[in-house]
């Protein structure tokens, strides 16, 4: 699903040029559960951003489904992008002005899904995220662990390909932290691949395979059994 | 979509209160602004439409070529008109009516009041759109003493009468005349402005001179044949009154309806394309300019609270919205903003729309039914949104959402270079205005107390009625013997405005060929003394002055013309003729006419009283001048009982000259004190954003020991630069608008250096005092609060 070969990409001031990710190589394949784990500065969010077709690589090459996206520009990463791909954030990142429904609601208007249909899924996903009793309230009337599970059910409810998850039980206790990540296995069982970077081991081993990146190239991988 | 905008648009005001009210208030002044001046605007551009065949009609024009100028004025021979409509194909109808308002007494029982008219012929009815609510245009004038008035007059002494047609009302106290119509009030906007009006023939009848074409003094009105060219029509004019009397210097030119109020300013006998029509370019300017200030603000506040915006940037990118979606969300927001900013607006609008109309004498009204307004509006909110809209949904839409998710700082440095660029162009237009506003009110305080050569003050001006010329003596002993007087006169003609004037004169030493034009007065001897011009050389006139050989005083320019030594004992002749007057006197100059003008040359004659038309008295000086005017009401009821007393002040008639510069003076005041309400709202709201912002930096800096006021100083500083960068900007642009303002007036002031450090002055200490609240404020907080909750 995911190819990508010698990925380059810098960070530059006046002064110093930082190397984030460095002729990186990884490949993914469709419905796995991949974790990506390794020190602040590793590269691991750079890597996320350039997947989620968020931030564009300086190098290499990114083949998604079978499509080379690496020089796409903005509107035709936003296109594949919404049609695809699922984020989910360790700071929930949610419209403090929407509601719950509202904020799950938002994909499915920018890809145009009629308004009858897309109050069936949100309905749909909310329930199936336990959060439906919450439908009318705002990001700041809920727990942490339940504006989580709003950024997943907006990051499910288009139905993608992929997610990706930066840290999502970065902000959260263990109880609500542990939910957050059989929702994610859930979602892996049913068919979605994930991409998630932690620094969890405990959240890392419900992945299939952690991989590990030090100064923007992959030191180790380790499949889990 | 749309939807969804709408609703984090509303939600996102309602949660920052303060915000929005800054925005929309601010918004909401610039076009209740924008909203009257247009209002303004309207009207004087629809000046004179009332007339269906505006496109048609015209005036005839003068041209006549004198020595220094060629004047241009309205005033024409008495028989042109229906010799126009003969002879000239191009000539659908023509319409004499009589020059100025003749002001007469109108008596029905024992109601006496004065009222303003004009005698005109028949046609007026059918050239002219004067619609009829009682009687009709054919039959208005077959009597010789019919009289068509307006509902107003109509009220006046029939109150709510349904029918007054036949109903007769005395006037002057000699003839009754039979109301034949009675026609809808007169808008406010047109330049035909009457009480009643009756039929020229009696006008003519009693104007012996009429019949000369050599004598202009009434107006003609002309409509055209639908298609004809005017220019045509003005080369068959332009040797007309030649052709009847060959020495004439006045040659005639039709001026259209369409530019009477407009484009009313005449030089070298040409339209120069401006007048009216200036102060409305102007105020549209600045109409267009406050909501500029007022979208500044807008763009300045969405910008710097970007920040605050910049997760929801990133969020809705994230799931997939482009940017053009994004741009289209902002600035649906800004018009969403503006269209709140407008319903306010209407309501402020209505609200000061009668102290408004106060002070630009009008009577304007809010359209609710009126497509154009409420397209107009529409347009004006539709405008403001996508000026206001415009640069934050371009900047806020450009947001790199994997840093704005991160919460890293936004790279702040060229979206607050266009911030300051916007403040100081807000600020540049306040100070211009500030500057022009003070300009004006001197030039116009300049000519208010300029020198006139007579003393306007405690001057009374009446005209004569009934038995005032017959009884001028004894009236004028009563009222000296009231004590409240100090002396009484009479003259043919008001003495500040321009009088019966001729070029047709001569003397010893003038220049062949030269035309100059002369005013002539008839006076009684005392009017010398009543209305303050010395007398520099020679003697006042006397009663024997009267008959022949003539004897006059003239004015210093006067004898200037006639050459060097004394003029005393020098005589003018009449050209063409054998009469001749001798100088008895030479007074000092004064200024009539026009006060922006130098003072052309007089001659004085004596007069008997019979033949003057106002009477002056001098008040002496008093606190009580209603005891004074009683006094005179007491003599004047008692001498000539037959009228009302009225009068006039000389210097509320001076006043009155300057209207159009008053109203700039005050419209730009109160405009420019509005500019600047509105650059302080954002001003206001700059400040706190920039105390948000660096609240932590101060909380860091008053743990390391700063003072109040050096935190005060730290962030009052850089606004403060931006002012002093505005007044440097606005300093160059208001001298040269001013110099050039000041151009147009023959007597003006010169620019002070003072009006600019006064103007710079003031906007530093209103920055201040806007910035001042927000730093303080910040200063003095608890840092410890400040860095915990960052």
């Amino acid at each position: 699903m995911i190819k990508i070969t010698d990925l380059e990409k810098f960070y530059r001031t006046e002064e110093v040029e930082t190397i984030a990710l460095n002729k990186l190589t990884i490949d993914v394949k469709k419905g796995e559960f991949v974790a990506i784990m390794g020190p602040s500065g590793c590269g691991k969010s750079t890597l996320l951003n350039i997947l989620g077709m968020l931030d564009d690589p300086d190098g290499g090459s990114y083949v998604f489904n079978g499509v080379e996206v690496a020089h796409f520009n903005e509107r035709k990463r936003a296109d594949l992008r919404k049609h695809n791909i699922g984020f989910v954030f360790q700071s929930f990142n949610l419209i403090d002005e929407l509601t719950v429904f509202e904020n799950v609601e938002l994909p499915l208007i920018y890809t145009g899904v009629p308004s009858s249909e897309r109050v069936k899924r949100v309905e749909e996903v909310l329930d199936k995220m336990q959060i439906m009793h919450r439908r009318n309230h705002y990001p700041q009337q809920l727990s942490g662990g339940q504006q989580q599970r709003v950024a997943i059910a907006r990051a499910v409810v288009n139905k993608p390909k992929l997610i990706l998850a930066d840290e999502p039980t970065g902000n959260l206790d263990s109880s609500n932290g542990n939910d957050v990540m059989e929702l994610l296995t859930d979602l892996n069982e049913h068919g979605t691949t994930i991409i998630m970077v932690t620094h969890s081991e405990h959240d890392a081993r419900y992945s299939h395979r952690i991989i590990r990146l030090l100064d923007g190239q992959t030191v180790m991988e380790n499949i889990m059994i | 979509m749309i939807r969804n905008f709408i609703k984090t648009a509303f939600r996102s005001l309602t949660k920052n209160k303060a915000y929005s009210f800054l925005n929309i208030f601010g918004l909401a002044i610039g076009i209740a602004c924008a909203a009257l001046i247009f209002l303004w605007v309207e009207d004087e551009v629809n000046y004179d439409s009332v007339n269906v065949k505006k496109e048609r009609l015209y005036i005839s024009r003068i041209n006549e070529k004198f020595d220094v100028q060629v004047l241009t004025h309205s005033s024409t021979p008495g028989v042109m008109g229906p010799a126009m409509k003969e002879e000239l194909p191009g000539i659908a109808n023509t319409c004499r009516v009589s020059d100025g308002g003749t002001s007469l007494l109108f008596s029905r029982g024992d109601k006496s009041v004065f009222a303003s008219g004009k005698y005109a012929e028949a046609s007026i009815f059918s050239m002219f759109t004067l619609p009829f609510v009682q009687g009709n245009a054919r039959s208005a004038f077959l009597q010789v003493h019919s009289l068509v008035i307006t509902e107003k007059t109509a009220r006046k002494f029939f109150g709510n009468e349904k029918n007054v047609i036949g109903q007769s009302i005395r006037v002057d106290n000699k003839q009754d005349y039979f109301v034949t119509g009675v026609i809808k009030d007169i808008p406010e906007n047109t330049t035909l402005q009457f009480e009643w009006l009756m039929p020229f023939q009696i006008y003519f009848d009693q104007s012996p001179w009429l019949k000369s074409w050599g004598n202009m003094s009434l107006l003609t009105y002309v409509e055209l044949k639908p298609g004809v060219n005017p220019a045509t029509v003005n080369q068959q004019l332009y040797n007309y009154i030649q052709k009847r009397e060959p020495k004439s210097i006045a040659h005639v030119f039709l001026f259209g309806m369409k530019d009477w109020h407009l484009y009313n300013e005449f030089k070298d006998g040409k339209m120069t394309g401006g007048g009216q029509i200036e102060y409305v370019h102007l105020f549209s300017v600045i109409a267009w300019i406050i909501l500029l200030i007022a979208c500044i603000n807008f763009m300045n506040l969405a910008t710097a609270r970007s920040e605050k915006r910049a997760r929801e940037v990133g969020v809705r990118k994230v799931l997939g919205a482009g940017k053009r979606s994004l741009i289209a969300q902002f600035i649906g927001e800004a018009i969403f903003m503006s269209l709140i900013s407008a319903a306010v607006a209407v309501f402020i609008v209505a609200t000061v729309l009668p102290a408004f109309n106060t002070l630009v004498q009008k009577q304007l009204i809010i359209g609710f039914g009126n497509p154009y307004h409420i397209l107009a509006l529409l347009l004006i909110t539709l405008a403001c949104g996508l000026i206001a809209g415009s640069y934050p949904s371009f900047y806020l839409s450009s947001f790199n959402p994997v840093s704005v998710l991160k919460g890293m700082k936004l790279k702040d440095s060229w979206a607050a270079i266009i911030r300051k660029g916007l403040v100081v162009l807000q600020f540049t237009a306040s100070v211009v205005l500030i500057i022009s506003t003070v300009i004006v009110y001197q030039q116009i305080q300049h000519v208010k107390n300029r020198r006139l050569g007579f003393n306007k003050d405690n001057l009374i001006e009446m005209d004569l009625q009934g038995k005032m010329a017959e009884s001028y003596r004894p009236i004028k002993q009563d009222l000296l013997n009231t004590g409240l007087v100090e002396n009484v006169a009479l003259a043919d003609h008001a003495i500040i405005y321009g009088g019966n004037n001729t070029s047709s004169l001569s003397w010893d030493g003038k220049p062949v060929g030269s035309k100059i034009l002369i005013s002539q007065r008839y006076v009684t001897p005392e009017f010398m003394e009543t209305s303050g011009l010395k007398i520099l050389e020679g003697r006042n006139l006397t009663v024997t002055d009267t008959g022949t050989p003539y004897r006059m005083i003239i004015t210093q320019s006067m004898a200037k013309l006639m050459g060097k030594g004394s003029a005393i004992g020098k005589r003018v002749h009449g050209d063409g003729d054998t009469t001749s007057a001798t100088v008895v006197g030479v007074v000092n100059d004064y200024v009539y006419g026009n006060m922006y003008g130098k003072p052309d040359p007089v001659m004085f004659f004596s007069s008997a009283p019979k033949n003057t038309t106002v009477m002056y008295v001098r008040i002496k000086p008093t606190n009580n001048t209603e005891k004074v005017l009683a006094a005179i009401q007491g003599v004047m009821k008692k001498d000539n009982p037959a009228y009302p007393f009225d009068y006039r002040f000389v210097d509320d008639q001076f006043n009155q000259m300057f209207l159009s510069e008053m109203l700039v003076s005050k419209l730009s005041r109160v405009f420019a004190a509005l500019a600047i309400v509105i650059s302080c709202l954002g001003l206001f709201g700059l400040a706190a954003y920039t105390a948000e912002r660096r609240t932590k930096e101060i909380g860091i800096r008053k743990v390391l020991g700063a003072s109040v006021s050096s935190v005060t100083t730290l962030l009052s500083k850089d606004f403060l630069q931006l002012v002093i960068l505005s007044c440097v900007v606005a300093f160059p642009i208001a001298y040269w608008l001013m110099f050039n303002w000041l151009k147009s007036y023959q007597y003006h002031i010169d620019i002070q250096w003072w009006v600019f450090a006064v103007a710079g002055i003031a906007a530093v200490i209103i920055a201040l005092a806007t910035i001042s609240f927000q730093s303080i404020r910040t200063a003095i907080a608890n840092p410890v609060k400040s860095l915990r909750s960052e």
